[in-house]
């Protein structure tokens, strides 16, 4: 992904600069024990002018496509900064673009709604759809019959598909997006799953008060026929199950995704890591790390499929819990 | 005793700690649905649902474990 990039990366920095990438968390401190000051008298002149020829060695990375060359004039100084720097949020295009992950928040929901266009459009005329309709009507349909209609239940599953669908398509669409190289995982950041998170809170709220009034549906928090001296303890825990439910799925997605990326910057950073020691070290560290960077994304596949599904099905099961109490 | 060094030592110590308790979560999960595959084969794919939902809940709350300890270790 970035072998070639981080390696000029690393081998190219002689003092420690501040990083000057906006982000959302403030910039690790660059004293932890990393090998880059550890060689810097010996690389620093050598590498500053022929950065390209430790870079042979990487040049078997097919997927050093890596980022922007924009971000190649940032000098991050340790491993840590290397990691944070690919994986939260900065800006692109040389400052252009003040948030990535905005950026691609809006891309991938432009994205989804593409989609669900262009597939509509195949059942133009009463046709059967073919293509690109079918594979997402039979992911529609999927939500509708396993994940609404049997956590709704009660025949509103049809009501609420297409909040469901929204949430599904757009975790999985960011999730895979996130993948190419150049890009950025919008759920990834923590302020985009918050509001995610938050679209299902107002989700489960409005299912219980548009049924059964604000009062009715804070009435139905507590089963019936619970005894009296156990209120003061249920309500506060109803209460905070409210607030908690969609912090669970703001973390979850949010770490799911985090997680991911770092193992696999971490894994592309050990060849530049290695290639610190000796260049035949950082030679051969390169097919290995590729080879399991190559396994982690396949795993970020899965793990994308499984979250989105995963944040629909709880959501399903919050809306029915509060559209149908006590069933 | 460096602040920052216990940090650090915290934040590995969490991560061994988070992890034995989702890889033992997830072990039990795999066990008993493979179990329950083994009894009754024609079970396959329900049994498989729930053991990728149960897999990503435990997972979840790993991952809890996991934000904190990445905090600990880089401020």
């Amino acid at each position: 992904m970035s072998a070639l990039l981080l390696a000029l990366l690393l081998q190219a920095t002689p003092a420690p600069t501040a990083t000057p990438a906006a982000e959302t968390t403030p910039t690790p401190a660059a004293e932890s024990a990393s090998p880059a000051p550890e060689h810097p008298a010996a690389e620093a002149e050598g590498h500053a002018a022929g950065a390209a020829t430790p870079a042979s060695p990487e040049a078997h990375a097919p997927e050093a496509g890596g980022h922007a060359a924009a971000e190649g004039a940032e000098h991050a100084e340790s491993p840590a900064d290397i990691i944070f720097h690919h994986v939260m949020d900065g800006p692109m295009f040389g400052g252009a673009v003040k948030s990535k992950h905005l950026l691609y928040l809006f891309l991938v929901a432009l994205l989804v709604i593409a989609i669900a266009q262009l597939s509509v459009r195949s059942y133009r005329g009463g046709h059967v759809p073919k293509g690109l309709g079918a594979a997402v009507e039979s992911l529609v349909l999927f939500i509708r019959d396993e994940v609404a209609e049997p956590n709704i239940g009660h025949g509103e599953g049809g009501k609420w598909t297409p909040l469901l669908c929204s949430f599904f398509f757009f975790i999985l669409m960011a999730a895979l997006i996130g993948l190419l190289p150049f890009s950025a995982t919008t759920t990834g950041n923590i302020s985009v799953t918050l509001g995610l998170a938050a679209i299902s809170f107002a989700a489960q709220q409005w299912a219980g008060i548009s049924k059964y009034g604000l009062a009715g549906h804070f009435h139905n928090l507590v089963p019936p026929g619970m005894p009296v001296l156990l209120l003061p303890i249920m309500i506060p825990v109803e209460i905070l199950g409210m607030f908690t439910k969609p912090f669970a799925l703001t973390i979850r997605l949010f770490a799911n995704m985090l997680a991911g990326h770092m193992v696999i910057t971490t894994l592309l950073l050990l060849i530049s890591l290695m290639g610190q020691l000796h260049w035949l070290a950082g030679a051969a560290m390169t097919p290995i790390s590729i080879v399991l960077a190559v396994f982690i994304m396949l795993l970020e596949l899965l793990v994308a499929f499984i979250q989105a599904y995963i944040f629909t099905l709880l959501t399903a099961i919050f809306i029915g819990m509060y559209a149908h109490p006590a069933h | 005793m460096d602040p920052k060094g216990l940090a650090y030592l915290g934040a590995g110590i969490g991560a061994g700690l988070a992890i034995i308790g989702g890889g033992a979560g997830i072990g039990r999960l795999a066990a008993a649905a493979l179990e329950g595959i083994a009894r009754q084969p024609n079970a396959v794919a329900d049994i498989r649902g729930a053991m990728i939902v149960a897999a990503g809940l435990i997972e979840g709350a790993t991952f809890f474990a996991l934000i904190v300890t990445i905090l600990l270790a880089i401020k």
